[in-house]
């Protein structure tokens, strides 16, 4: 049984074509890569999934059920939970005030009364991610890609039952990079469904089975990292004409 | 309004002959003053970005300084008193708006909040500083035309008629200064986009400041045009600051056509309430304009600017 | 549930400022019999109540709420008109307009929802003109331009007067500042910053916008109603733009989203605003003038001042010490 199922999307702004004809499934457990070339229309399905956008036509399902229309909170609290591609910083707040937001979600709540053994939570993630010792800094003063771990921290916080990150190694170090790759590997091993954009391949392809290409608001290719890679329509439109090292090492 | 046709044409006909005229030409008048006011302040929002809640002080202070400097000129004997008044007042306005843009303001322009608060308080001062030097009951200044006409049997105030053309000869002429000239153009590409412009090498804050002394002398000019023959008490600011954010949000944060023709709008809207129902309720048409349109239709109406 | 760490009164994260203003508020009376005096404090912890209210929406969300005249004089007229035309007690009429205010903040956050920035602001100020101008057209209930005289007073003496306002302040003060410290707060906080972060976090944030909007209201009524009650008259000020902004600024000088900011802010001023009454004539001009340079030089407030934020021990003195957050 499918967690996520996306049929027919569309959505278009003005003249222009944001997405066409999207259809994809994700199982749970499974970890999706969404790859394109920028402007393709990655976000936009992030934005559509997670509620922010109403589609054109299509359906979402969630669990087997509607989400479309849905409040973006709404969403959350049934399991699905996104992260930003562009960093919204939580000013005016202390990194504790801004990862114990989420929470107070009805879904957090739940989530921690019948697992008692979720609290202490936020410490323990944000000292899993690397900003244990920030615990009362102001998040005004985080740099670039503390505030990205500080985004995926709190996307976690919710208790999603599938989160959809948004190229979330972008601007991290090698060494951020490979420890977040290691949290999603974790989470994923305890059952987190992921699905991840990302245009630094290298890090997406370590990480994941099963990959999507989305090239002008449409799908274009599915299938493994490798078939993926040698498949003519994506190399040309988005590789270019040399095949990067993407291999699993 | 316009959507009830059938409710519209029922009540014009009710009016009659004659004061479908009056109507009309009072409607006109009324809208030619609030498009005086309404476009200066959709620009300097467009532009600058600010919510300039001083913009009613900026009308008021045009008729006052109409009032002072009248009185200064006489006693210095020089012609054309009245109208060398306005000139005077008019250009004080505008130089006191740069100021207040460029000591005041220009630094936390970032800040909306901020930038209302600080125009709303020297909203507050300007006031409060009328109030202590003329008091609360109103100054007079003579009028440019004196006595009244009579067309098509309505009694017109000779003065107000003046607001026709000077609005026929300044819309167009803003018009022609923002497509034309090179500040006007610049002044306008800050206006559609601001990033945009300061990439292609506009100088955003020259632009505004332009802009806030062009807005601030528009709002004057209407003050002391009316000054003669409207009522100049230190509250005169609220209102018409109220009316001009009606009708930019009727006509379009963004869009000077739309204010112009929102201006018109209002003006009829009004007189038509105070001959079809009652004077008191005038001022209530702008305050439920804005109540109705920002709550069900808060994407605005004719602009494409809702931000 | 970790919520009851937040509820038992911890006095060491209060802050300092706060509670020596309430203190010495409280203890004026005991020192000095100056009726004047005593009357000057009753008006300027009734601006604090006014101040803090008003922050609690405003500082924590920052939209700009221009029509906060709205509930204090709405609920002024209404506690006036139940006193004068229904002769309910003082008591009633204060805890039924207040009710009604809290009702309103309620239905004006829920029409003002998808507004932000100028549009909020100039919605807020909209409706508190509308208000202002049905006082002078049903002039029958409302008294017109006289407004409504020969309203009960709270208690038989000026003093006892006092200290029912100060105990009001004290409660509103802690009631705010609890609800600011509490998961309300921070939710308000994490809408200011970023309204589709929070709403991707789980939480709906129009609820909390509404809820923040009715406290704001109610407390905001409860300080006009008992303002009507105290003065035993009521007029169109209370209705009119100029109180509303008296709040707005009150509140900013003194430190936008702190309480303390607001609280200090409006005894200091209300205070300064008195003792300028040796220029009488020019009073006015001088005081708002200083206001314009005040928010000229802090346009957060002083409480918000980098050099505040930078200097801990300032910065412990002013705002006490924010609990810590631990989710149930």
């Amino acid at each position: 049984m499918s967690l996520l199922e996306v049929h027919h999307l569309s959505k278009a702004f003005g003249g222009l074509q944001a997405l066409r004809d999207i259809h994809f499934t994700v199982n749970p457990g499974e970890m999706l890569g969404i790859i394109g070339p920028n402007g393709a229309g990655k976000t936009t399905l992030f934005n559509i999934l997670s509620g922010f956008y109403v589609p054109d036509s299509g359906a979402v399902l969630l669990d087997g059920q509607d989400i479309r229309g849905k409040k973006p909170y709404q969403i959350v609290n049934l399991g699905l939970t996104r992260t930003w591609q562009l960093v919204k910083p939580s000013l005016g707040m202390t990194v504790m005030e801004a990862v114990t937001v989420p929470s107070f979600s009805s879904r957090a709540r739940e989530q921690s009364s019948t697992n008692p053994g979720q609290r202490n939570n936020i410490r323990s993630i944000l000292a899993r991610i690397g900003l244990g010792d920030k615990l009362g800094e102001e998040v005004d003063n985080l740099t670039q890609s503390e505030l990205r771990l500080l985004d995926i921290c709190r996307a976690m916080m919710t208790h999603p039952r599938i989160l959809l990150l948004d190229e979330p190694f972008s601007g991290l170090s090698h060494k951020e990079s490979v420890n977040v790759s290691q949290m999603i590997l974790e989470l994923n091993a305890r059952e987190l469904t992921v699905v991840i954009i990302e245009h630094r391949l290298k890090e997406l392809m370590k990480l994941i089975k099963k990959v999507m290409v989305i090239h002008f608001g449409e799908k274009i290719a599915e299938g493994s990292p490798t078939e993926v890679v040698q498949n003519p329509q994506v190399i040309q439109a988005y590789l270019g004409e040399r095949r990067p090292g993407v291999g699993m090492a | 309004m316009w959507q009830n046709q059938k409710a519209f044409r029922k009540t014009i006909y009710l009016l009659g002959p004659k004061k479908k005229m009056d109507v009309l030409i009072i409607g006109t008048i009324r809208g030619s003053l609030y498009s005086l006011i309404a476009v200066g302040f959709v620009l300097i929002f467009s532009v600058g970005g600010i919510l300039n809640l001083a913009h009613g002080t900026y009308y008021m202070l045009g008729a006052y300084l109409t009032f002072i400097f009248y009185h200064l000129v006489l006693h210095s004997g020089a012609g054309g008193t009245l109208v060398l008044s306005m000139v005077l007042a008019v250009a004080s306005v505008a130089a006191l708006a740069c100021l207040v843009y460029y000591l005041l303001l220009r630094k936390k322009i970032e800040s909306l909040i901020y930038t209302m608060v600080m125009t709303l308080a020297l909203a507050l001062f300007v006031s409060e500083i009328m109030s202590l030097l003329f008091g609360v009951s109103g100054s007079s200044v003579p009028s440019l035309i004196e006595g009244h006409l009579v067309i098509s049997g309505v009694k017109i105030i000779s003065h107000q008629l003046i607001l026709l053309p000077i609005a026929a000869l300044i819309l167009p002429g803003l018009w022609i200064f923002l497509k034309k000239t090179k500040m006007g153009q610049s002044i306008d590409a800050v206006s559609q986009h601001r990033t945009g412009a300061l990439l292609m090498g506009v100088s955003v804050e020259k632009a505004t400041l332009v802009t806030s002394g062009l807005s601030s002398g528009l709002a004057a000019l209407a003050g002391a045009l009316i000054a003669p023959v409207s009522a100049v008490v230190p509250e005169m600011w609220l209102f018409p600051l109220i009316k001009a954010f009606a009708i930019a949000i009727l006509g379009g944060m963004g869009s000077l056509t739309g204010s112009i023709i929102a201006s018109f709008l209002l003006g009829y809207a009004e007189v038509l309430t105070s001959f079809l129902i009652s004077e008191q309720l005038t001022e209530m048409i702008s305050l439920v304009v804005i109540v109705f349109v920002l709550i069900f239709k808060p994407a605005g109406i004719m602009g494409y600017k809702s931000s | 549930m970790g919520k009851l760490k937040n509820l038992p009164f911890n006095l060491s994260q209060q802050s300092p400022l706060g509670l020596m203003i309430l203190v010495a508020l409280g203890a004026f009376p005991l020192f000095s019999r100056n009726l004047l005096y005593v009357e000057i404090l009753k008006v300027a912890a009734l601006y604090a109540i006014f101040a803090m209210s008003w922050d609690i929406l405003t500082g924590y969300t920052h939209e700009v709420n221009f029509g906060f005249a709205f509930f204090v004089g709405g609920a002024g007229y209404m506690s006036g008109a139940l006193n004068s035309f229904l002769s309910f007690s003082p008591a009633l009429c204060i805890s039924l307009s207040a009710l009604a205010a809290g009702l309103s903040g309620v239905l004006i956050g829920y029409l003002t929802l998808r507004l932000k920035g100028p549009y909020f602001s100039m919605a807020t100020l909209a409706f508190a003109g509308i208000l202002y101008k049905l006082a002078f057209i049903f002039y029958k209930f409302t008294g017109g331009e006289e407004g409504l005289s020969g309203l009960h007073s709270l208690t038989p003496s000026p003093i006892t007067d006092f200290y029912l306002i100060w105990a009001i302040t004290v409660v509103a003060y802690f009631w705010l500042i609890f609800y600011a410290r509490s998961k309300h707060g921070i939710i308000l906080k994490a809408i200011r910053a970023d309204e589709d972060v929070a709403q991707s976090s789980g939480i709906n944030t129009a609820y909390y916008k509404v809820e923040a909007f009715a406290l704001s209201g109610f407390l905001a009524g409860i300080g006009g109603a008992v303002f009507s009650h105290a003065q035993m008259n009521v007029g169109p000020t209370m209705l009119s733009g100029a109180l509303s902004v008296l709040v707005v600024l009150l509140a900013m000088i003194g430190g936008m989203g702190t309480i303390v900011g607001p609280l200090a802010g409006a005894i200091f001023l209300s205070i300064l605003n008195e003792a300028l009454r040796v220029v009488e004539a020019y009073r006015i001009v001088i005081y708002t003038g200083l206001l314009i340079v005040f928010i000229y030089l802090a346009p957060e407030g002083f409480m918000n001042l980098a050099f505040v934020k930078r200097t801990p021990w300032l910065k412990r003195f002013l705002l006490g010490k924010e609990g810590s957050h631990e989710p149930s």
